[in-house]
């Protein structure tokens, strides 16, 4: 392969980085705000929100991507590929996310809740410094697990035309006839995301066991 | 908008082509998962080495690689080294090759949860190799593997969706014809995402009856 | 239950001197079909530590929990200081989260399980209360926090994590929690009942160091020992029914009630002084 090309699939690693942490960025909290919604039983939005997750859990990315970039026009609303891309990727793991959220906070002690109101607490001071703090590192694991399966399913992206590296690597074995080298050069790139990606959680995981003890 | 699902109506054989292409590969290719990821179990499980090692190495390394990326690989990659398969055969064989690492490793967690004195009384008995695998140990852990096999099988009708690209003619790549041909996203794309969802429901109404008849026997 | 005698009540004690911090009017509450509270009525005075006793089953942790509002009893009312709580006045509507949050910031609870928060440590879990609902300043509530520590005998635990004490440990620290609010009211659910018999003694000298030293306090125990030495009143529970209400010495030594009698001998051992 020459210079060129890996400096291509490097650019590529750049694009799926970029939008796969973007989707993160927001589809973790957005994942969060569904799952309290639900927590808490709000009327009328909690079973629109199930249904969301639902239907979100049931589609293949690749389709979800086709409908937001080219439905989304036909009902008014222009929108070009890079933002259909991140849009995508965070509908898609804002549903999984708020499956995972939701079973953290259903798990959650309620002693420890019932500790926190009868010292006055109101519920979302207790969930901003109780429930939270410990609840996103019991998570930790089934997150960052979501966020790996997230970066192996962006290649549906290049479906609409965002150059990230399977679309780069596509690229490059069309225009040299050897299509080996460079997916075999991508999936080491795409080895080393998730690598770094499982990295930081175990560090993250021994940190807190290391501060808290184990109860 | 009433229009458009109108016209994916009057087009809706090539969406059911589709359907029928999407649930046909995915019967298949859990048909044959299920029997690889049997064997990978028993590679997985082995006490020899050289026998553990390739096979963790295989399962190690379908998790870090992106669906699609070996689907293009099975496809574009291996005609240079000789084996030219159609999109159709060549999506087939990813699907196998991925799944059936993952499910093999589901299945070798359910086996090493397999209380030890179960498989002893087998041996006392005299069941051994091929045998023992089949009719004693593969019942129990297949059963307790089913909710986790039900997530898989709805894997690999997501991954399904990948295989348009490379122009197998399932469901995404029928409402994608359809939207090109005819200009109605919106509902070609509606439609093909409630047929998915009826999909993964069915699946998993599967497995609840399933785990329902489970319980009972226990 | 009328809103009228509520009324009758709340009027009744507009002299603060003589008004209980605690008045319990005809509680009433229910889980499923079983009725686990008729009509109690317990009132509980300033600088008084009143004992509530009886039998499994009683009602006595979900009368202490109606207290707070963690049950809502069916039908009844509770005043802390003349303020009824989990209702606005009127007795109809029904307070709001923060109203509540309020009147619960003024009763501190001990729990049988502790409760401590892990994620943070020793002095954490006192301050924590105190900083963030009273807004308190968080140099003031410090040096206050290292003085219930000491008042309990943990200040060399003053940054250890809840996951590295022991249970009797873990309960003094949660009594320290609930004193740093300040509160007008402590109760206390059964904060024993959950520790290896070694390390019950050191919560109860805690317990008893308050109790003489003016807390009012509401305490529902098994420890015949303490309710004896330690509490101005005893309140015998059974079947959700106030039977006895009494002294301490007149309750252990003569009992009025039959019932109250064979629940005594069950626990002779215990109280009986040597």
């Amino acid at each position: 392969m020459t210079p060129y090309a890996y400096f291509s699939l490097l650019q590529g690693a750049g694009v799926t980085v970029a939008l796969s942490l973007l989707g993160i960025v927001i589809g973790v909290p957005l994942g969060l705000g569904l799952a309290l919604v639900r927590w808490a039983r709000i009327p009328v939005l909690t079973q629109v929100i199930a249904a969301y997750v639902s239907v979100l859990r049931a589609t293949p990315l690749v389709t979800l991507v086709l409908l937001i970039f080219f439905a989304l026009p036909s009902i008014g609303i222009p929108i070009d590929p890079i933002p259909a891309a991140i849009l995508t990727l965070a509908l898609n793991t804002s549903a999984f996310n708020c499956e995972i959220w939701r079973a953290a906070l259903i798990d959650f002690p309620k002693t420890q809740l019932e500790a926190a109101q009868a010292t006055g607490m109101t519920s979302s001071l207790a969930f901003r410094r109780i429930v939270f703090p410990q609840i996103w590192r019991t998570s930790l694991p089934s997150l960052v697990n979501e966020m790996t399966l997230l970066v192996k399913v962006s290649p549906a992206i290049a479906v609409i035309g965002v150059v990230d590296i399977t679309r780069a690597a596509v690229r490059i074995g069309a225009e040299t006839y050897e299509p080996l080298p460079p997916f075999l050069a991508a999936t080491v790139l795409y080895f080393v995301i998730l690598l770094v990606l499982v990295r930081v959680q175990r560090s993250l995981e021994s940190s807190t066991a290391r501060k808290f003890g184990s109860a | 908008m009433n229009n458009e699902f109108a016209i994916v109506w009057a087009h809706k054989d090539r969406l059911l082509f589709g359907l029928a292409n999407t649930v046909g590969l995915v019967v298949i290719a859990t048909a044959l998962s299920l029997v690889v990821g049997a064997l990978m179990a028993t590679a997985l499980a082995s006490q020899s080495r050289a026998v553990r090692r390739p096979a963790q190495w295989l399962v190690d390394g379908m998790r870090c690689v992106p669906f699609l990326l070996l689907a293009y690989i099975v496809y574009y990659g291996l005609p240079t080294v000789g084996i030219r398969l159609n999109n159709w055969t060549a999506g087939l064989t990813a699907l196998v090759i991925y799944h059936s690492s993952y499910i093999g490793e589901i299945l070798r967690g359910a086996w090493s949860n397999l209380p030890r004195g179960y498989i002893d009384a087998a041996h006392a008995v005299g069941f051994h190799g091929q045998v023992l695998y089949r009719r004693i140990i593969l019942p129990p852990i297949v059963y307790a593997a089913v909710p986790v096999l039900g997530n898989q099988v709805i894997q690999i009708i997501k991954d399904t969706a990948f295989l348009m690209i490379i122009a197998v003619p399932e469901l995404t790549h029928a409402a994608s014809s359809i939207q090109a041909t005819y200009y109605v996203p919106f509902a070609a794309f509606v439609a093909a995402v409630a047929l998915y969802w009826i999909l993964c429901r069915g699946v998993e109404m599967v497995v609840g009856v399933i785990e329902r008849r489970a319980e009972a026997r226990r | 239950m009328t809103d009228r005698s509520d009324a009758i009540v709340a009027e009744e004690s507009t002299d603060v001197s003589k008004q209980p911090v605690l008045e319990v009017v005809n509680l009433c509450k229910s889980f499923a079909d079983h009725q686990v509270l008729d009509g109690v009525g317990v009132s509980v005075a300033k600088g008084k530590a009143v004992c509530i006793l009886g039998p499994s089953g009683s009602g006595k942790s979900t009368l202490l929990r109606c207290v707070n509002w963690l049950e809502k009893p069916d039908h009844g009312s509770i005043f802390l200081s003349g303020q009824r709580v989990g209702v606005r006045p009127g007795g109809a509507i029904p307070m709001s989260a923060s109203e509540l949050a309020q009147i619960r910031a003024r009763i501190g609870m001990v729990f049988q399980h502790f409760n401590l928060w892990p994620h943070l440590s020793v002095l954490g879990n006192i301050i924590e209360a105190p900083i963030h609902v009273k807004r308190r300043p968080r140099d003031e509530v410090i040096a206050e926090a290292e003085q219930l520590l000491d008042k309990v005998g943990l200040r060399d635990k003053r940054d250890a994590y809840p996951a590295r004490l022991s249970g009797g440990q873990r309960q003094r620290v949660a009594i320290a929690r609930a004193l740093a609010m300040r509160p007008e009211l402590l109760l206390f659910d059964e904060a024993t009942s959950a520790l290896d018999p070694e390390l019950v003694g050191e919560v109860l000298a805690v317990m008893e160091d308050l109790a003489r030293e003016g807390m009012t306090m509401v305490v529902v125990t098994h420890e015949m020992g303490f309710a004896r030495d330690a509490a101005d009143e005893i309140v015998f529970l059974d079947h959700g029914r106030v039977v006895e209400t009494a002294q301490p010495e007149q309750f252990f030594d003569r009992p009025q009630t039959e019932r109250a009698r064979q629940f005594l001998q069950r626990f002779e051992r215990e109280w009986r002084p040597k």
